[in-house]
């Protein structure tokens, strides 16, 4: 009786957690957890002011304009109490956005213009068609179908959610969403195979870390995968000149994070976290079973489910053609109109599958991109990013080091910066003016630079506050802040190493790079 | 047509050779004062020079005090408006085809704009605010190979921000047009471009504040810091824990 009960209430858990539709992104801060981040959170505030004022009161440097040194003294305050997290992270921006303006780093229109900005548009339509997936279950079935495909054995399993993690990242640009629309089947396959929270084994391990790279890495796949990469295409175009279509970066970023990830794959389970042979089958009762049943139930496609994957088509077959709008149509549809479309047929009365009430819009994300965005901006503007870089690299020669060096150099600093930062959209504000900058200098085409280094912005797997999906898998306790490190480190390493080597080969061969070993003149 | 363009080549010739050729730099050197007038010195490099004397624009309104510096000797520089606009007319004693310098130096009553607000009138800038205004229009025939203006701040001031700088950054220029930088007698402010053909500008705005910061953003951190750090201490204490 107390089996029969056990079983049920199992069963009542794994059905608790596939119901999607009741995972939210929500904007309650995050609780603190230990000690020490509690006491983070108590001195950060005051942190954040003391840094405000060193920077702010600093001697006067010749190359520094006042607002450029005001814009650096607001930007390093809502630096601190992103990471230490006295406010939530969306109130540390409305803080900013006001402190630019009373500092006079920025006035009142170029900040407010931020929140109409391409970027946050995408980000807002992104959501509504994110939303669309999850209220017609198209999400959920596609992540059920792909597990049962794959999952019969522990290495098939995870291949199963890299190919789902991979079929997602051009979908849905949002990581947390991603992050909490597949979480609940990954808690269920570890369950699977025998990984629990209160005892978790090498195929948990490998299960949350090969999906938590798999979701930041496979994001540097498209343009579109996150906002941050819409970000450094803006930058790359406003800043270095250069346009960058969809397929562009696909053709660069693609190859190298699916290489990347299939190596974390084998990796991950024949060395970093080895499967014992007894952990490669199913673990309890019904195995895989569960899973089928619920796939099962959900039936053949539903009429809305039919509608969600022809408006996902329509959208992506727009983001994917952008190249030829001007030919087809005279006009180019970017990104963010394509989705508007898609947002449009979503929405439209009788037709649509959504009400505007069940779009999921976390516009606290959308305040906080907002004053970031702005606070990156103050600091292009004001020149405080070139003064940056000239106090960063004013020691180093880099002009006679041949374009190799250089490039293995920027980019490493660009792939494990990560580990200072919480935001890549705070990441890619900070790095990627200073690189299209610096390449300029160098007598480098910015985008050979800038390009490469924006494939590096969504790889942020090196520690739990990396980044928001870090922070929900973290959550699931199936590993510790070193094995995340560790697991983090190697993959930042391959994906350097397969950038590096991508330079001297075929980016060289298809223009994007000078030759590797080319000094500039 | 070949007829003609040999003809012209024989009646141009003599007139080129009459004129001069382009100035190849164009230096401007500007030390400001806070108060009253400022200091000009400019330095022109002609590829080659004429019979005929070439003017120079300058760019600075009400001239005055003007003395060569350094060119060839027997060089006469007379200030005065030609067509309506500032020149300095640069008379060279032979002509030649080498390269030659001259470096005039005069007085201008000031380089700041006046913005203080007229009655009913609202304010644009703060207290103690001042913008640096320089607009160069090149109204010769002669073309400018690269002009750079510097600006010496005065002491105890600072640039808050450049508020306008012309022209645009050209394709693979390298920016910013206007630089700030530690200049030979103090920090100051480079407006550089390159290729200013007749009719072409380059100008800047800056604007300067006291060196001296506000200390009213340290009494507000320090206030709310004190009052954070008393209220929120639950973070810490042992219910929290």
């Amino acid at each position: 009786m107390a089996a029969q009960v056990a079983a049920t209430s199992q069963e009542d858990r794994l059905h608790e957690l596939l119901d999607m539709e009741k995972m939210t992104l929500s904007s309650k801060g995050r609780a603190a957890v230990g000690t020490s981040e509690r006491w983070m959170r108590y001195l950060g505030f005051p942190g954040g002011i003391l840094v405000f004022l060193l920077l702010y009161h600093m001697p006067a440097s010749a190359g520094l304009s006042g607002a450029a040194q005001a814009g650096a003294a607001c930007f390093a305050l809502a630096l601190v109490w992103w990471v230490t997290e006295p406010f939530p992270t969306y109130v540390t921006s409305l803080v900013l956005m006001f402190l630019l303006l009373v500092t006079r780093t920025a006035g009142a229109k170029a900040i407010m213009d931020v929140l109409g900005m391409e970027v946050i548009w995408l980000n807002l339509l992104a959501f509504i068609l994110s939303a669309m997936l999850v209220k017609t279950r198209l999400a959920k079935r596609m992540s059920l179908w792909l597990v049962l495909r794959f999952g019969h054995t522990a290495n098939w399993a995870l291949l199963a959610f890299l190919i789902l993690q991979m079929a997602l990242a051009p979908l849905i640009p949002a990581t947390a969403a991603r992050c909490v629309m597949t979480l609940p089947l990954m808690l269920v396959v570890a369950a699977i195979y025998g990984s629990t929270e209160e005892r978790p084994n090498a195929f948990g391990k490998n299960l949350m870390l090969l999906n938590l790279a798999g979701i930041s890495v496979l994001s540097s796949m498209t343009m579109t995968g996150s906002s941050a990469n819409l970000i450094a295409v803006g930058l790359i175009q406003s800043m270095g000149g250069h346009r960058v279509y969809y397929m562009d970066w696909v053709r660069v970023g693609a190859p190298i994070a699916i290489l990347a990830m299939v190596a974390m794959w084998i990796l991950g389970q024949r060395a970093l976290f080895r499967i014992p042979v007894e952990e490669r089958l199913p673990h309890i009762a019904g195995g895989l079973g569960v899973v089928r049943q619920k796939y099962e139930a959900m039936g053949p496609l539903t009429l809305g489910e039919k509608k969600a994957l022809g408006i996902f088509g329509v959208v992506l077959f727009l983001w994917m053609t952008d190249i030829f709008h001007l030919q087809w149509f005279g006009v180019e549809v970017t990104a963010p109109f394509a989705a508007l479309i898609g947002a449009v047929i979503v929405l439209f009365p009788r037709w649509g599958v959504l009400q505007w009430a069940e779009a999921d819009i976390p516009w606290h994300l959308l305040i906080f991109s907002a004053g970031a965005y702005a606070g990156g901006l103050a600091l292009d503007d004001t020149g405080a990013a070139e003064w940056a870089v000239n106090a960063l690299f004013g020691g180093f020669d880099l002009k006679e080091l041949p374009f190799g060096v250089a490039y293995t150099i920027i980019m490493a600093v660009m792939m494990y910066s990560h580990l200072l930062t919480t935001s890549k959209t705070v990441r890619t504000m900070i790095m990627l003016p200073i690189i299209i900058t610096m390449s300029r200098t160098l007598g480098w085409d910015p985008v050979s630079l800038a390009l490469p280094a924006a494939l590096c912005i969504d790889w942020v797997v090196g520690l739990p506050i990396s980044g928001k999906p870090n922070v929900v898998l973290f959550s699931t306790n199936q590993y510790s802040v070193m094995e995340n490190f560790k697991y983090g480190m190697v993959t930042c390493t391959i994906g350097l190493g397969l950038l590096v080597v991508s330079a001297a080969t075929w980016f060289h061969w298809i223009g994007l790079t000078p030759s590797f070993w080319a000094v500039a003149q | 047509m070949r007829t003609l363009s040999l003809i012209a080549c024989f009646v141009l010739a003599p007139v080129a050779v009459a004129a001069g050729g382009d100035i190849r730099t164009y230096r401007v050197h500007v030390v400001a004062p806070a108060e009253g007038a400022a200091a000009v010195t400019v330095t022109a490099t002609f590829d080659s020079v004429g019979e005929r004397g070439v003017a120079v624009p300058v760019g600075f309104p009400g001239v005055t005090d003007l003395t060569i510096v350094d060119a060839p000797a027997g060089t006469v520089a007379v200030p005065g408006p030609v067509n309506g606009q500032t020149t300095v007319r640069v008379t060279f004693p032979a002509p030649s085809a080498e390269p030659t310098s001259v470096t005039f130096r005069f007085t201008v009553p000031t380089v700041f704009v006046d913005t203080k607000p007229a009655p009913g009138e609202r304010a644009t800038l703060p207290d103690g605010s001042r913008l640096l205004r320089h607009t160069f229009v090149n109204t010769e025939a002669l073309a400018i190979g690269e002009y750079r203006a510097e600006f010496v701040f005065p002491a105890g001031s600072r640039a808050h921000a450049v508020r306008e700088s012309a022209p645009r950054l050209r394709k693979g220029e390298v920016g910013p047009r206007v630089r700030l930088a530690d200049l030979q007698d103090g920090p100051g402010a480079r407006l550089q471009v390159t290729r200013l053909r007749q009719g072409d500008s380059a100008s800047m705005t800056v604007e300067l504040i006291p060196q001296s910061r506000t200390w009213a953003f340290f009494a507000a951190g320090a206030l709310l810091s004190v009052l954070y750090l008393i209220y929120f201490k639950d973070l810490v204490g042992k219910t929290a824990a």
